[in-house]
């Protein structure tokens, strides 16, 4: 891939392409917006390649963020508000956690699935305001204040919950993740 | 400020979610503190398993043409080439002053650089990080191989600090869902486990790990592991090396 190899950009995608199309959508919404944002994250994985560096992270971690920066963007330049946040405002129990944990994922890879399993229900096991958090600095891109700004919560409340949170999914997913040493 | 202060910033760091002045004081900080980017890293994975908690959805067949033909057009960009930069980003700031459509095109043009110097940054610290743990009196140096053939791997053991800095050569990066990990052997004990690495396309890796200090170890071997790392090798090393001496 680093060496400009097509195919290898071919064989990025059909591993990963669903997973990016589902956040980008998750986080856009509207079914052009998401391919904008799936293509534009593609081009930019193909013309940074060469920077990635296995030994600081995995590539599903690299290509999550490179997506979740670009759909964030576009919402902003749309000047529209990422779709969890919409929905945030509509339903009060709202996230991804409960819904998912029983939907069958058409996902045939066997490991890919179990990771999808823990996270979720890793997600699902935090205590609901600590998951609302989560959600809204991730999939909706808002800083400490905006979250706290959002929920009517003191900041400090929103930071120690954040934090807390992350520190537990850590724990609880800590056989997901490589371990990249100092 | 305490040390304690700095890694309550990791998380919400990785998430994307200080606000810009705490955002710009916790780099800084990040630029002199190794313990503070590991922690960064790690929290960093975890947000990126948060991607796979959306609910699926399958692209359209026609996008991954879509992809392949843009790449097409665009050479990949390789190291060398970020000698343009400070040009490109002088053309970045052109741009942002002719307004309009053009400031939209700009911020984003800015952004991609911002984060291509951070990426740069962080391979100079990292780099940096390698080589102060390779010049020091302490260090010892074993090489491993398998019968002689490629791949092989060269260890280098800062004892002073218990820092191994593994480089591997024309070792293939594991196949999807396994993973590399190093192994510490003390005769009539258990191996205990350095950690897991990957390597890139290129099968070279230049990573540091921290060797347990519960162990002595008279050899280093490297087994293919499931993505994670096993407690125990479940297979054959497929590189070993002796370490001289001892501790």
């Amino acid at each position: 891939m680093a060496a400009g190899d097509e195919r290898a950009l071919g064989e990025l995608y059909d591993r990963h392409g669903s997973t990016v199309y589902a956040l980008a959508r998750a986080i856009v919404g509207e079914r052009a917006d998401t391919e904008e944002v799936v293509a534009d994250a593609f081009g930019q994985a193909w013309r940074t390649a060469g920077q990635f560096d296995p030994a600081r992270g995995t590539v599903t971690a690299w290509l999550a963020t490179i997506t979740r920066t670009r759909a964030l963007d576009l919402v902003r330049a749309r000047g529209r508000r990422s779709k969890v946040l919409a929905r945030a405002a509509q339903e009060s129990d709202a996230g991804f956690a409960t819904p998912l944990a029983s939907s069958d994922a058409p996902d045939r890879d066997v490991e890919r699935q179990e990771t999808r399993q823990l996270v979720t229900r890793s997600l699902g096991a935090l205590p609901e305001a600590q998951r609302r958090v989560i959600e809204l600095a991730y999939f909706g891109g808002l800083s400490h204040s905006e979250i706290a700004a959002e929920l009517k919560e003191p900041l400090g409340t929103v930071k120690t919950r954040l934090r807390a949170a992350m520190e537990k999914l850590r724990d609880a997913l800590s056989p997901r993740i490589s371990q990249v040493e100092p | 400020m305490t040390e304690h202060r700095w890694t309550e910033l990791a998380a919400p760091y990785a998430l994307g979610s200080l606000d810009a002045e705490e955002r710009a004081e916790f780099e800084r900080h990040l630029e002199t503190c190794a313990s503070c980017r590991a922690e960064v890293q790690s929290f960093r994975e975890v947000s990126g398993l948060l991607a796979q908690t959306v609910p699926p959805a399958t692209p359209p067949a026609e996008l991954r043409e879509r992809i392949l033909r843009a790449a097409r057009q665009v050479r990949p960009l390789t190291p060398r080439r970020r000698t343009i930069l400070p040009w490109a980003a002088a053309a970045a700031v052109v741009l942002a002053i002719l307004g309009g459509f053009g400031y939209w095109r700009a911020e984003n043009e800015a952004r991609v650089l911002r984060t291509r110097l951070d990426v740069a940054q962080s391979q100079l610290d990292s780099t940096k990080y390698v080589v102060a743990a390779l010049l020091d009196s302490s260090v010892a140096i074993t090489d491993l191989a398998a019968t002689g053939k490629a791949p092989s791997m060269r260890l280098y053991w800062n004892r002073a600090r218990n820092i191994v800095v593994v480089a591997a050569f024309d070792l293939p990066p594991a196949p999807a869902g396994r993973t590399y990990q190093l192994w510490a052997i003390e005769k009539g004990h258990a191996p205990v486990s350095v950690g897991i690495f990957n390597t890139s396309p290129t099968g070279r890796a230049v990573i540091t790990l921290a060797m347990p200090t519960a162990v002595r170890p008279q050899v280093s071997a490297v087994t293919e592991e499931p993505a994670g790392g096993s407690p125990q090798p479940t297979q054959q090393p497929f590189l070993v090396g002796s370490w001289s001496g001892g501790r």
